[in-house]
C-alpha cells in the first residue's frame, strides 16, 4: 500500500464529495422537507401539510396502478429477458467460431433509445402496418396500445429486446467458467440432456443467473422512456409506471410537494420489494445447494 | 466414426442457421428503421420491405418540408455530442481520480467514503429528481448547458469498476514507479490509464450510451428548442409531427448510427474489458 497521503486522498476525492453534497445528501433532505409540503413548483409561498400527502398519494389511483404495474411488468419481463437471454448464451456459447460476432450482434439492441425503440414499435403497430393488416386477414384485431395487457406486453418486449444480449453477455461468461470435465465426465455416465442442463449446467452457472436476476428486477423499478412515448401510462393507467407518476405530478401538474411524496413512497417500495426479491433468489439457491 | 462426424457437422450448420436467423430477428427493428428512412413516404409503415426509395425524409430532416417547418436537428445533433462527451469526459476523469485515492492512496476517513458511496449508491434516483431539478434552476443553470452536463459529471458506477480494477493492480508496480521518482498523477496517467485500456472502453461505452440515450433529465432541465439533445427533439416530434413518420426514422437513424459505430470501432476492446467487468 502506498504511504499515508491525506492531502491527495481528500484533493481526488473531492470532485465526488462536493457533488454529492449538492446533487445527493441536499437533494435527499429537500425531498423529505418537500413532501410534507404543499409546494406547487412556481408560488413563492406554501404550507405544511403534515402527512396530508402521503395519505391523498395511497388513495390516489396513479400511486396504487404505480405500485402494481411495477410487479406487473416484472410478471412480462422477467421471465422473457430470462428465457430470451439464456436462449442466446447457450445458442452462441455451443458455436466454435464466431462467437464474438454474434454476441457483438445480439448487444445492439442495448445501444439503443427507448426513444427510438418506441418509434418503431409505434410504427410496427400502428393501424396500417403490415402486421396488423395481415392479423386482420386472419381475424384478429388487437388494438395494441389502447388495451391493458398488450401495452404491457408491448413494453416488456421492448425492453426483453433491449437487455437480452446485455444479460446473455453475463450468461456466457458464467457458461464459459464451467469445466469442460464435468461434462464430459456427465456423458461417460450417461447422463440424458435434460438432467445435464439441471443437474450440472443450472447449478454452475447460479452466480450468473443471479446477477441476470437481480439486473432484471432493476429494471422494471426504473421504466419510464418507454412508458412516456408510446402510452403515457395509459390506457387508463395500466402501464402507469412509478416514474411516469411523478413525473406527470412534478411536471405536469406542477405538485412538487406531493410528487416528492410518492418519490418517497417509490423508494420505500423499491428498496423492500428488493429486499425481498434478493432473500428468495438466496433462499431458492441455498435450499438447492448451489450456494 | 465418419456418420458422427457428419452429424457433427449438420447439427453444427443448424446451430449457425439458429444463430443467424435470432441475430436476424433481434436486429431486424434496426433494418425496419433504416429501411423505412429511405422507403418512399406512402410505404412507411406499409411494408416489412420497402420496394420504392427516396431520400426525401433526410431532405426534410435537414432542409426542411414543404410546410417550411424546419427543426433544429443539427443543432440538438450538435448539442447531443457535445453534452454527452463533455458528461462523459467528466464521468471518466473523476471516475479514475476517484478510484485512485480510493484503492491506492492511504489516508484518514477513506473508509467512511467508501461507505458513504455505497450508502449513495443504495438510493434510487427518481427520489432527487425534483430537488435536483430545483437546485439547478437555484444554480441559475436551467436551460443551460450546465444543467446538463455538471449534474451528469459524476458516475458512481465508473467509480466502483475503476476502484475494482485498480485494487487488483499489484502496488509493487506503484512502488517502482515512486522509487523513479513518479508523482502520483504521474503514476495515474503513465501506469494505471494505460493498464485498464480495456475496461476504460466499456466504462466509456456504456457512460457515453447512457448519456446519450437520456431523456428524463434532458428533457426537463431546457426549455429552449435550441437546447434540445437530439432524443429530447426526437421524442418531441412524435406529437405534432406524427404525420411525418418518414423523417421520424430519418431522425431515428441520425441518433443510433454514431452510437453503433463507434461500438463496432471498439468491439474488440469492448470484449475484452467486458471479461473483467463480469467476473
Amino acid at each position: 500500500m502506498n504511504q499515508n497521503n491525506p492531502r491527495l486522498g481528500w484533493l481526488f476525492t473531492s470532485p465526488y464529495l462536493i457533488y454529492s453534497l449538492v446533487f445527493f445528501l441536499g437533494p435527499l433532505i429537500w425531498s423529505f422537507y418537500l413532501a410534507f409540503t404543499n409546494w406547487d413548483l412556481i408560488a413563492p409561498t406554501y404550507e405544511f401539510v403534515g402527512f396530508d400527502n402521503f395519505l391523498k398519494a395511497l388513495k390516489s389511483p396513479g400511486v396504487q396502478s404505480a405500485f402494481w404495474v411495477t410487479y406487473k411488468f416484472m410478471i412480462v419481463f422477467v421471465p422473457l429477458v430470462i428465457v430470451m437471454s439464456m436462449a442466446v448464451a447457450v445458442l452462441v456459447h455451443g458455436l466454435p467460431k464466431f462467437r464474438s460476432v454474434f454476441l457483438i450482434g445480439f448487444f445492439l439492441p442495448y445501444l439503443s433509445s427507448g426513444v427510438v425503440s418506441s418509434l418503431i414499435v409505434k410504427g410496427f403497430l400502428s393501424y396500417n402496418s403490415p402486421l396488423n393488416e395481415t392479423l386482420r386477414r386472419l381475424g384478429v384485431d388487437i388494438n395494441w396500445l389502447g388495451s391493458p395487457w398488450a401495452a404491457l406486453l408491448v413494453v416488456g418486449a421492448i425492453m426483453a429486446w433491449k437487455f437480452t444480449g446485455y444479460y446473455a453477455l453475463i450468461l456466457t461468461s458464467g457458461l464459459a467458467g464451467i469445466d469442460k470435465e464435468v461434462y464430459e465426465a456427465a456423458a461417460i455416465d450417461g447422463v440424458s440432456n435434460r438432467q445435464r442442463f439441471w443437474k450440472i449446467t443450472l447449478p454452475l452457472m447460479y452466480p450468473a443467473i443471479y446477477t441476470t436476476l437481480i439486473l432484471a428486477f432493476g429494471v422494471t423499478f426504473g421504466i419510464f422512456t418507454e412508458v412516456y412515448q408510446l402510452t403515457g401510462g395509459g390506457p387508463n393507467y395500466a402501464t402507469n409506471t412509478w416514474q411516469m407518476e411523478i413525473f406527470s405530478q412534478a411536471f405536469k401538474n406542477l405538485q412538487a410537494g406531493y410528487a416528492s411524496a410518492i418519490a418517497l413512497l417509490a423508494s420505500l417500495a423499491t428498496f423492500i420489494s428488493i429486499f425481498i426479491i434478493r432473500k428468495l433468489l438466496e433462499v431458492w439457491g441455498k435450499r438447492n445447494g448451489w450456494v | 466414426m465418419v456418420g458422427s462426424n457428419r452429424n457433427r457437422k449438420i447439427r453444427l450448420s443448424v446451430r449457425y442457421a439458429i444463430a443467424v436467423v435470432l441475430l436476424l430477428v433481434m436486429v431486424y427493428p434496426y433494418l425496419y428503421m433504416v429501411l423505412n428512412s429511405l422507403a418512399d413516404w406512402s410505404q412507411v409503415d406499409r411494408k416489412l420491405i420497402p420496394d420504392a426509395f427516396t431520400l426525401k425524409s433526410y431532405q426534410w430532416l435537414f432542409l426542411g418540408g414543404e410546410t417550411g417547418v424546419t427543426r433544429p436537428w443539427i443543432g440538438s445533433f450538435l448539442n447531443s455530442i457535445v453534452v454527452s462527451l463533455l458528461s462523459t469526459a467528466l464521468m471518466m476523469a473523476f471516475g479514475v481520480m476517484v478510484a485512485y485515492a480510493l484503492s491506492k492512496l492511504r489516508f484518514r476517513g477513506r473508509d467512511t467514503v467508501n461507505n458513504f458511496i455505497l450508502f449513495h449508491m443504495f438510493f434510487p434516483a427518481i427520489i432527487l429528481l425534483i430537488p435536483s431539478f430545483l437546485i439547478v434552476q437555484k444554480l441559475g443553470w436551467y436551460d443551460t448547458y450546465w444543467a446538463l452536463i455538471i449534474p451528469k459529471g459524476v458516475s458512481l458506477w465508473a467509480v466502483f469498476m475503476y476502484t475494482n480494477f485498480f485494487k487488483a493492480v499489484p502496488d509493487a508496480f506503484i512502488e517502482a514507479a515512486k522509487l523513479d521518482g513518479a508523482r502520483d498523477f504521474q503514476i495515474l496517467y503513465k501506469i494505471m490509464l494505460p493498464m485498464s485500456k480495456s475496461i476504460t472502453s466499456v466504462i466509456f461505452l456504456f457512460l457515453l450510451m447512457e448519456r446519450w440515450t437520456e431523456l428524463l433529465w434532458d428533457m426537463i432541465m431546457v426549455r429552449s428548442d435550441h437546447m434540445l439533445t437530439l432524443n429530447v427533439l426526437l421524442s418531441q416530434m412524435f406529437g405534432p409531427y406524427g404525420t411525418y413518420p418518414g423523417p421520424l426514422y430519418a431522425g431515428s437513424v441520425l441518433l443510433s448510427l454514431p452510437i453503433i459505430i463507434l461500438f463496432i470501432l471498439f468491439g474488440k476492446k469492448f470484449q475484452e474489458g467486458m471479461q473483467f467487468t463480469l467476473k
